[in-house]
């Protein structure tokens, strides 16, 4: 294909709290849940993406919470997608706006074409159309907002619901005491070990606004591929106080059982790293879905954090073997 | 001379495709390879993306749709019916993107004969459904689609169906569109509410179960307008390319006929000629072809086969239980001759299953048959195996 030049959008960082743009893309007027981890992550992802911007919601809670009654809380334009496609809708728009800008029929700025996938859509029934997405090399930013469970139809579990969470696919009783017996896919290495495409992938929470609008900013401004994987506590699934959605992403962090980083250029860089961490238990005790779990649960829990963890300090050689620099 | 799965390709080009999606599986494959030296040489401009399975080729030319692009995919057997998902939000979202089918039995057990169970799945879903019998009536089918469904009286997606191997690898003489011709015949994709920086829209959100049943009632309604839409498109292609169909039912030597066999796709060839051969033999025999599945011609088969004594559909897809036991061609042909004061006597046989050939002699077996039904005046049986 002849190079041509199609417009890619270039979005500064975003300094301080002060600097976010007051602009809002995703409005009022939804109906997701009090202290909807999700709903707060789509008001941060569309505030730092701007108005230029085309949003694929595959089915999930921030789909059926959102689009209800033919309304929809988006400023810019949105479509849905099957939970199965997302990936593979994105591509299609993708491809639609480069050959309409090569034939001169859009101008102006190529749109930042972002996928609001929920864990499933992305890593369980949507990882197909996400990894053949990633793969072919498409100018797409692929978000996971990661509330640990199939939340929508009821909490079910999905490839991310931790270790010892009750759902209501994974009730603990007599037989099976912890609930969920098996540990949670690795979501960006998922992305980052399989795909040669893929030019920048993050993680980053809820309770690091800065940080999450930024990651959404540096990622739009790459010329391929790219994948964020956010953690979106949700009240409701997890059995927390609603009040403390920001402390439950936060207390992850602090815990060891989520860690902030970017992968860029084959290179890992950690944030928010604390100088020494909670113990696991901090972070399960709030949590109605853990409340079942025995001390041997929680100390088994703690060892797949311990491990976790190891690779904060000596990050994983995976990216070694993919020069991304001269792919791009 | 040239294959069905090139004219298809051919068709695609003179449409000035702009998305196309790929997926390998026998025997439509050829279309996308075809496609796929076409975007290399330079020769069509378009964005060629290798989907990873059938069921993302769909996804794609749906957001490719959406997005204001002409998107164009296919698929054959299996492949078509691992995209069933995305069949309904295709119509439901009135994405106009084209499926080029060269049919193929599905599984099990594996099979790469042609039978058309595979796009007659997809019947219930929303789409227009067509089926050729030549290369060049798949390469007019392409255009005539793609006019038919961007159409803003309709705005669905189409597909376009031909006989695996009989058609779409066998090479037949095709005349293809001067540029000027398709320029005047299809005008360009006018999505009515793409996806845009310009002017936000929303596709696809949730209504209440309240709102289903007028939106249903909306889709069914556009299926009352698409056959005059069909008639204008077809009457517009034989003003400009000189080839002439008939827009629902090809009517050969039927006027007169006491029995006729109702078919569609590749076989019909076959029994044409073996009209011809009974008609010197002295049987006043005739055929009607299908040439549109959805919409479904009811009053226009009701015209052409409400004189015949005796109607012979020959099936060449399954439907296990279904009323008549055998096909689904005969449950919705005689619901079509239901409400005429004297109805032809209608029967069915299951044939070129599998990929299996229909032969001269098959149809001189069925008119055998007709022939008896019309002399006993009564039906015996509704479904016959040929060969068995």
């Amino acid at each position: 294909m002849p190079a041509f030049d199609y417009n890619f959008q270039k979005l500064e960082p975003i300094k301080s709290f002060k600097a976010v743009p007051e602009a809002e893309q995703y409005l009022p007027g939804h109906r997701t849940c009090a202290g909807c981890g999700p709903a707060l992550n789509y008001r941060l992802v569309a505030k730092a993406a701007g108005k230029d911007t085309i949003f694929i919601g595959p089915t999930g809670c921030m789909y059926v919470a959102n689009a209800s009654y033919l309304c929809t809380p988006y400023a810019v334009s949105w479509i849905h997608a099957q939970i199965t496609n997302a990936g593979a809708v994105a591509s299609g728009i993708e491809a639609a706006f480069k050959i309409a800008a090569r034939k001169g029929r859009h101008t102006g700025p190529f749109p930042n074409i972002i996928v609001m996938a929920g864990d499933g859509g992305s890593v369980d029934i949507g990882l197909q159309a996400m990894s053949g997405m990633m793969y072919r090399n498409h100018k797409v930013l692929f978000i996971c907002y990661d509330n640990e469970s199939y939340a929508n139809t009821g909490i079910q579990t999905s490839p991310t619901t931790p270790y010892g969470a009750a759902t209501t696919f994974t009730p603990p009783g007599k037989e099976i005491p912890e609930g969920k017996t098996l540990f949670p896919k690795n979501v960006p290495q998922l992305v980052i070990g399989g795909h040669p495409a893929v030019k920048y992938v993050a993680t980053t929470t809820i309770a690091h606004p800065l940080d999450l609008m930024n990651k959404v900013r540096k990622a739009l401004s790459k010329p391929g591929p790219t994948f964020l994987h956010i953690l979106c506590p949700c009240p409701k699934g997890w059995l927390f106080d609603e009040k403390l959605t920001p402390d439950m992403a936060k207390l992850a962090v602090e815990t060891g059982m989520w860690s902030n980083y970017e992968w860029e250029d084959g290179v890992y860089k950690y944030t928010n790293v604390p100088k020494k961490y909670l113990p696991v238990g901090d972070y399960m005790k709030p949590q109605g879905r853990f409340a079942h779990l025995k001390p041997e649960h929680i100390a088994k829990m703690q060892a797949f954090v311990d491990e976790k963890i190891k690779q904060v300090q000596r990050p994983i050689p995976v990216a070694a073997a993919v020069p991304v620099k001269k792919l791009a | 001379m040239m294959t069905g799965c090139r004219a298809a390709a051919e068709g695609a080009k003179s449409a000035e495709v702009e998305v196309i999606c790929s997926f390998p599986i026998r025997p439509y494959t050829a279309i996308m390879m075809e496609l796929a030296k076409m975007v290399a040489n330079g020769e069509l401009n378009a964005e060629f993306i290798h989907g990873e399975g059938e069921h993302a080729q769909l996804s794609v030319v749906l957001g490719a749709s959406a997005a204001g692009a002409r998107a164009y995919t296919g698929s054959s057997g299996v492949g078509v019916t691992y995209a069933m998902e995305i069949y309904s939000p295709m119509a439901g979202g009135r994405y106009p993107a084209q499926m080029s089918i060269a049919d193929r039995t599905l599984d099990p057990p594996g099979d790469f004969g042609s039978e058309h169970t595979d796009a007659m799945s997809t019947r219930d879903q929303g789409w227009l459904l067509g089926w050729a019998c030549s290369p060049q009536e798949v390469y007019d089918n392409t255009l005539m689609s793609y006019r038919i469904g961007e159409d803003h009286r309709v705005m669905l997606p189409q597909m376009v169906c031909q006989d695996g191997y009989f058609i779409s690898h066998i090479p037949d003489k095709v005349t293809l569109g001067e540029t000027s011709q398709v320029k005047e015949f299809l005008p360009p994709y006018r999505p009515i509410s793409p996806l845009s920086l310009t002017n936000p829209v929303s596709h696809g959100p949730q209504i209440r179960p309240d709102q289903g049943a007028p939106m249903d009632a909306m889709r069914a309604q556009t299926f009352l307008a698409i056959p005059k839409v069909i008639e204008e498109a077809t009457a517009d292609f034989a003003r400009i390319f000189g080839r002439k169909y008939d827009p629902f039912v090809e009517q050969y030597r039927l006027a007169d006929a006491d029995i006729a066999f109702f078919i569609m796709g590749a076989h019909s060839n076959t029994a044409r000629a073996a009209v011809d051969k009974l008609r010197k033999e002295g049987v006043k025999a005739g055929m009607a072809r299908l040439r549109w599945v959805r919409p479904w011609p009811t009053h226009q088969l009701a015209e052409a086969l409400g004189h015949v004594k005796a109607v012979g559909v020959v099936e060449t897809s399954t439907s296990y239980g279904g009323a008549m036991r055998g096909g689904n061609l005969i449950h919705e042909l005689r619901a079509s001759l239901y409400d005429l004061d004297d109805r032809p006597l209608v029967t069915s046989f299951m044939g070129g299953l599998g990929g299996e050939t229909i032969w001269p002699a098959d149809f001189d077996y069925m008119a055998g048959v007709l022939s008896k039904m019309v002399k006993e005046k009564r039906t015996d049986r509704y479904v016959y195996w040929l060969g068995m």
